[in-house]
């Protein structure tokens, strides 16, 4: 038993901290979204780095590491709140090397990871970078499928520093279904953005909260702030635990990454959505404003809470499958 | 990172569920409070005969040495199999490792033994009416005479005090230090007549916890355990100790209670009603997600030494999960589980003392804000 990154994995996300920290800082961010595009130099460099292949095979050009080097980076892409189009690219690059089949593969991984082609993802009606994509990996229930070339209207979302599309059903319709576990790695790799988005927006407010002073104290030390601060640890916390468990399943695992990333997503749209709102309040006024940045981390929130499909389906299926596991008796 | 266990792990599972298949336990007595203690000093009798009772202490008294993973597999298959949870749970989570950690080779030599078979069961007595949450704060007196210890005070909440031959015992030794260092920790013999135990009547209708007066007990100076003066800091071994051991057992009740209402509302045909299903994989999360922070705050402490912050959380997330999942059987189960003896009825109300023994949920909050997130201490 160690539930414990490697120091090979501690590195990885270290060098992702560093180098976001210094190319994508918040204003950054903010530039992105006032102007409607991503940063195109930091893509470069994210692709130079290979982090879109993080988790595909060497032989299709990937860097042939795991789930949790793909979590530890996404991670830190949350952390960053970056304006780059990596979660839909590493993601749709997970699935389909995991997933697809070697036609697919062989099609799309080396492109997709060189930054020459474009992926999108999510459900049908909010594909994150879906918009003249060149393939989009669909979740569709509790499944994903495949399609090339989807046709899309670009959809603006109350987070600006992304893009996204609503896909024609006509062409999802088209789509090849991936292999079971599409779904599941394109899950886990939301709720790994969100655990760096939580853990951002607990860092901004601690420290925050630590220097407003009001009646004379920092407002930390009101138990009313400081409680709710706990509790964004709390939920920051337990997203992670079940983020990484995913990771671990879908490489040790792979029968039980099923409820793994169900649970990963469940614990991630409420932390979503808790912890960024929390950061906000404890902020003030300056919180309520385009200047504080805390809002950036709220927007993606929701918007990843809707990518994974709210909360409650996550949990009436896990409900269901263990209630189903109970009456056959194992334990 | 690996959650699997190791091979050891595994062998030292397979024997012990091997023990515990080959020692079932009886059927757990209900109603009556002493016939149900009693069952529990049996069953640990049976684990200490066997070397089972303690795996997490050392070799050379009378444990296994087992690691840190290997004492949670212990609580797990304890709660998997049904068996009762150690009748001297405080000697063994908390006074053994105390006297471990600050006793003299005589208080070893004395006291563990006997903590192990539950010859002599153990009892915490720090809180008092007037010192909770600011137990630094506490009254009961210890004063000097004829040479000895001559203690007068009143402790409260006292779990398993109507069964202790010994009492863990934080009196004040010096009222003119401050606060916290005018404290002395201390092994006081139960069994005289200036100690009287007497009942407290809980919510439930049982009687786990006693009022204790203490008029004139006396305790000599081979019962001081760490030094005159230095009770804060040997109560403070005690309650990490608290904190650590129960989580796996508590954890696997937590899973138990929650498999016992998903069969009951599957049973019913409840889980076709996307709301119900909603609200029972909530609370599968949660018993999920504590399940993984707690063998998380285990390979911190295994590794770097100390707890990381899942050791101050996963308490509080607990008592949370543990408070709504007894009240949603309430809703599922309706009248059911509200009937006066039932087994719904009790756990929904004992689930109210979660929050408040071993430190209430606000006190934890205040240790998570000022010690793991560094927050200014609060007003
Ligand atoms: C079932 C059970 C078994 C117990 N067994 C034992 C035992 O064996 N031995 C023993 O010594 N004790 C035992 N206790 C006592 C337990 O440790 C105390 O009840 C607990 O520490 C709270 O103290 P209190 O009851 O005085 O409440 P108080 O400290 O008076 O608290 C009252 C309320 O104020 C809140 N509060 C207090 N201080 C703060 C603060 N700084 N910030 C925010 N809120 C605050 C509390 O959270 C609570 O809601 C047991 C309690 C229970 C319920």
């Amino acid at each position: 038993m160690d539930f414990d990154l490697t120091e090979e994995q501690r590195e990885i996300k270290r060098v992702a901290r560093e180098l976001l920290a210094a190319r994508s800082p918040l204003s950054r961010v903010r530039e992105a979204a006032e102007t409607g595009a991503y940063d195109q130099a930091l893509w470069r460099e994210i692709v130079g780095l290979g982090w879109g292949g993080i988790a595909v095979s060497q032989a299709w050009g990937g860097q042939g590491l795991g789930g949790i080097e793909l979590v530890v980076v996404l991670e830190e892409l949350g952390f960053a709140c970056a304006a780059a189009p990596l979660l839909s690219t590493a993601a749709a690059a997970a699935a389909i090397d995991a997933c697809g089949s070697d036609a697919q593969r062989e099609r799309w991984l080396p492109g997709l990871v060189a930054g020459d082609l474009r992926a999108g993802v999510g459900p049908a009606a909010l594909a994150l970078d879906g918009h003249g994509a060149d393939v989009a990996v669909v979740l569709d229930g509790e499944g994903a499928v495949l399609v090339a070339a989807p046709e899309s209207e670009p959809l603006e979302t109350i987070d600006p520093a992304r893009r996204f599309a609503a896909l024609a059903r006509s062409s999802v319709a088209g789509g090849e279904p991936l292999g079971a576990g599409a779904a599941d790695l394109i899950r886990m790799s939301i709720a790994a953005e969100v655990v760096g988005l939580c853990q951002r927006a607990l860092e901004m407010t601690v420290a925050y909260v630590g220097e407003r002073r009001q009646f004379g104290v920092p407002v930390g030390s009101f138990q009313a702030v400081a409680h709710r601060c706990a509790e964004m640890l709390l939920q920051t916390e337990s997203a992670r635990s079940a983020a990484y468990h995913a990771a671990w399943a879908a490489g040790a695992e792979p029968t039980r990454l099923g409820e793994a990333s169900a649970l990963a997503a469940a614990a991630a749209a409420t932390a979503a959505r808790e912890v960024p709102a929390s950061a906000i309040q404890a902020h003030g006024g300056i919180g309520f404003t385009w200047e504080a940045d805390v809002h950036w981390l709220y927007k993606r929130g929701e918007v990843d809470r809707a990518l994974l499909g709210g909360a409650g389906a996550h949990h009436a299926r896990l409900a269901r499958a263990a209630a189903a596991r109970l009456a056959g008796g194992s334990p | 990172m690996d959650l699997t266990f190791s091979e050891s792990e595994l062998a030292f599972r397979d024997d012990l569920r091997a023990w515990f298949r080959a020692h079932a336990p009886a059927p757990e007595p209900q109603g009556d409070e002493l016939a149900h203690f009693c069952w529990r000093r049996d069953y640990q009798r049976l684990l200490a005969r066997d070397g089972w009772a303690a795996v997490h202490w050392p070799a050379r008294y009378g444990g296994r040495g087992a690691t840190l993973t290997e004492s949670a597999i212990f609580f797990v298959e304890l709660g998997r199999h049904g068996a009762p949870m150690m009748a001297n749970v405080l000697g063994l989570l908390l006074a053994g490792p105390t006297i471990m950690s600050w006793g003299t080779d005589a208080q070893k030599e004395r006291h563990l033994g006997p903590i192990l078979t539950a010859e002599e069961i153990w009892c915490q007595g720090f809180s008092e009416p007037d010192a909770g949450s600011d137990l630094a704060s506490l009254k009961t007196r210890a004063r000097r005479e004829r040479g000895h210890w001559v203690v007068t005070g009143q402790k409260v909440w006292t779990s398993g005090a109507q069964h202790s031959k010994w009492c863990m015992l934080l009196a004040r030794t010096d009222p003119d230090a401050p606060r916290h260092k005018g404290l002395t920790y201390f092994l006081m013999d139960m069994e005289q007549d200036a100690v009287d135990v007497r009942p407290l009547r809980q919510i439930t209708g049982s009687s786990e916890f006693n009022e204790l007066f203490i008029d004139g007990a006396v305790i000599s100076d081979e019962q001081v355990l760490g030094g005159v003066g230095n009770g804060w800091g040997v109560a403070l071994t005690t309650l990490m100790n608290e904190r650590a051991g129960l989580a796996f057992f508590l954890q696997v009740r937590l899973r138990q209670l929650l498999d016992r209402l998903l069969r009951e509302a599957a049973d019913r045909g409840l889980l076709a009603d996307q709301a119900v299903a909603e609200r029972l994989g909530e609370l599968h999360v949660r018993a999920e997600v504590l399940r993984l922070t707690a063998y998380r705050g285990l390979t911190t402490v295994q590794k770097y030494g100390q707890p990381g912050p899942e050791g101050s959380l996963t308490k509080w997330m607990w008592s949370d999960a543990n408070q709504r999942l007894t009240q949603l059987a309430a809703d599922l189960l309706g009248p059911q589980a509200l009937a006066a003896g039932g087994s719904w009825g009790y756990e929904l109300l004992r689930a109210r003392g979660n929050s408040i023994e071993g430190g209430t949920t606000e006190v934890l909050k205040n240790i998570v804000a000022e010690r793991v997130l560094g927050l200014p201490k609060s007003r």
